[in-house]
């Protein structure tokens, strides 16, 4: 029989710290359904991922069951559309998000991802394609996410990708101004973008993936939490050291609980099992929040002074316990920092101890960028593309993953609240310098080009 | 060769294993199997011996008592069955707590279910977390759900009685815990 704490610790993991599977996210390659002819291509999508996904959401739930802990989204990752359906045109890759929207809702998943563009290095007909119809496709679904990757260290920065996802973005917003600019929640540039990502908005299936395969996203950071401020109480005078220690295991139990689940629904479906992406994602939950964790960790906020490296030692704890965890961690596992989607962040936001600045200083150490950051509606296309050429050469040149998802609310300015509703939140605009100016840098294009450090062969 | 079943139970003090493993020793036993435990401050063992080859049951039970002088400690033996069949079923561990208030019948209530279900309870635990709520009572069951049975019955049956009990209960595979706390 396993011992009281073992029980006990479980037990109030599952039931009193948040601790679920957050996404469970079956990856299909949609190559096979290649065709030049769009009905033939709609009908290939459905077929295979309906053949494919069918009894996902039951299989899940009932493993879910079995083992006491919730499988919150199940999702789908699929090949970058861009690819597959390099034929088409805007107006056309708009129908395959359409339809791909209808499947989501006939096998019951949350999302299905991968309405994406790989264009760091440049842009083919197909990319170009998908990038312009990306604001119409996201306005048009609910049930679809958007990301482009337009920066890689081996490759640089596409700066003329940078600027036309900034006009993506606006576009986007403008679109569903009546629900403060909801499309573009969900949608993600990226630089270094991850082949096996689950989490949205961010998740696709790269080339160079299995047919079909299952990738798990397990949460935590209220375990994580618990777990720092049981330790404190226990051990005052307790030195970074050993809460970084504290952090490493608890990531590895919950990473462990990722991958049992992960591989059973795997083994039930007959699919492979991919990775186990473990990352502290919050949502808009007291007690299920990243920002919280900082207050535990002796911060007034996040956002105060010493909030980066705090977020340094979260993140890489997190890391070093999901890889002891697991021998395939993968996708973004690290921590991350959505403001709207995480009440402390954004109260930070509010309160003005967390800043456009302060946040793009911390994903420097995080494991993704600026994540559901609400800016004004003025926000200049220019202006949106100078914020992320920032956010991308972090990544670039520190050889990470960097996104950002940025809502560029219509008719809202600084201080006004933005509601996004469910687990995307609601976030208080905040300030963006040069707000509605122009910026002759962005507009120069061409690729900045690839650092140093990537002349590795 | 017979094998016998030995319970010690009495007030926990040093000396009480070497005590009984003494006199079966000079009893000419071999000890097979032992499992002890201490409730608060009282000691229980159990102990599966086999004896020499043409030991009478009696006689045997009369020399251990006779040699078994420590005082307070009840002992009781009996021969034990070697031929009943073990029943081998084919089924799976699941843990079921229980968290909530302390209450007159409160695991004769779940147990109850249980073994309605024809579901075999391996391990009971009361776990009373902290003095200072009592609220937060903690029964741990380990149970052997047998394949053929509908566990979400079961499951759905048991969290109707604890909810009428005012108990929190969780009904998990034993593999979670596992997998969380083992490496």
């Amino acid at each position: 029989m396993l011992n009281e704490n073992e029980l006990l610790s479980t037990v109030e993991m599952l039931k009193y710290e948040h601790l679920d599977v957050r996404t469970v996210t079956l990856g299909i390659n949609l190559f096979d359904c290649a065709s030049h002819d769009l009905e033939v291509f709609k009908a290939n999508l459905r077929k295979k991922i309906t053949g494919l996904a069918g009894t996902l959401v039951s299989t899940c739930n009932a493993i879910g069951d079995k083992y006491g802990i919730e499988v919150v989204n199940k999702r789908i990752s699929i090949s970058p559309i861009g690819v597959v359906a390099a034929p088409f045109n805007a107006a056309q890759m708009v129908e395959i998000a359409i339809t791909l929207n209808e499947i989501a809702v006939e096998v019951g998943v949350d999302f299905i991802g991968g309405f994406s563009a790989l264009v760091e290095k440049g842009m083919a007909n197909g990319d170009r394609a998908l990038i312009e119809a990306i604001p119409e496709a996201l306005t048009q679904t609910d049930r679809i996410c958007a990301s482009v990757n337009v920066g890689s260290t081996r490759a640089g920065i596409n700066m003329d990708a940078v600027l036309l996802m900034a006009k993506a973005i606006k576009r986007g917003a403008a679109l569903t101004a009546d629900k403060d600019g909801l499309a573009v929640a969900k949608l993600c540039v990226f630089c270094n973008i991850p082949q096996d990502v689950p989490f949205m908005a961010g998740a696709y299936l790269g080339v160079g993936e299995a047919d079909a395969v299952i990738n798990v996203g397990v949460s935590g950071p209220g375990v994580v939490k618990r777990a720092i401020d049981r330790a404190i109480e226990a051990h005052p005078d307790i030195d970074l050291g050993e809460i970084a220690e504290i952090i490493k295991r608890t990531a590895c139990k919950v990473t462990r609980v990722g991958e049992l689940i992960g591989r059973e629904v795997a083994e039930t479906l007959d699919i492979p099992f991919g990775v186990v992406d473990l990352s502290l994602a919050p949502t808009p939950t007291v007690g299920d929040s990243v920002g919280e964790i900082f207050q535990s960790l002796g911060l007034i906020s996040i956002g105060a002074p010493g909030s980066t490296a705090a977020l340094a030692m979260l993140n890489d704890a997190v890391k070093k316990g999901g890889a002891f965890a697991s021998s395939h961690v993968g996708g973004l596992s690290g921590a991350f920092i959505p403001v709207s989607e995480d009440l402390n962040i954004e109260e930070a936001c509010r309160n003005g101890f967390l800043n456009i600045e302060k946040l793009e200083a911390m994903t420097c150490v995080c494991s993704v960028g600026l994540d559901m950051v609400a800016i004004p509606g003025e926000t200049s296309e220019e202006t949106i593309a100078g914020i992320i050429a920032d956010e991308m050469a972090i990544g670039m040149i520190n050889n990470k993953t960097t996104a950002c998802r940025l809502i560029p609310v219509p008719g809202k300015t600084v201080g006004d609240n933005a509601h996004f509703g469910g687990l995307l939140g609601h976030a208080t605009i905040i300030a963006v310098k040069n707000c509605e100016g122009e910026n002759h840098f962005v507009r120069h294009g061409g690729r900045i080009p690839a650092p140093i450090h990537s002349l590795k062969n | 060769m017979s094998k016998i079943i030995i319970t010690a139970i009495g007030k926990d003090r040093p000396g009480i294993v070497s005590s009984v493993a003494q006199v079966l020793f000079q009893l000419g036993c071999n000890i097979e199997n032992v499992s002890q435990t201490i409730l608060q401050s009282e000691f229980a063992g159990i102990y599966i011996v086999s004896t020499p080859d043409g030991t009478d049951f009696d006689a045997f039970s009369q020399a251990f008592h006779d040699a078994f002088n420590e005082k307070g400690l009840h002992i009781h033996i009996k021969p034990m069955d070697t031929e009943a069949p073990l029943t081998d079923i084919d089924g799976e561990h699941f843990i079921i707590t229980t968290i909530g208030p302390d209450s007159r019948g409160l695991v004769y209530d779940i147990s109850c279910i249980v073994a309605e279900a024809g579901v075999n309870i391996i391990n009971l635990k009361a776990v009373f977390e902290g003095g200072n709520n009592p609220e937060r009572n903690i029964m741990v069951y380990e149970v052997l759900v047998p394949d053929t049975l509908d566990r979400h019955l079961l499951s759905a049956t048991l969290k109707e009685k604890a909810a009428s009990l005012n108990l929190a209960l969780t009904f998990q595979h034993k593999n979670i815990f596992d997998t969380v706390n083992r490496i």
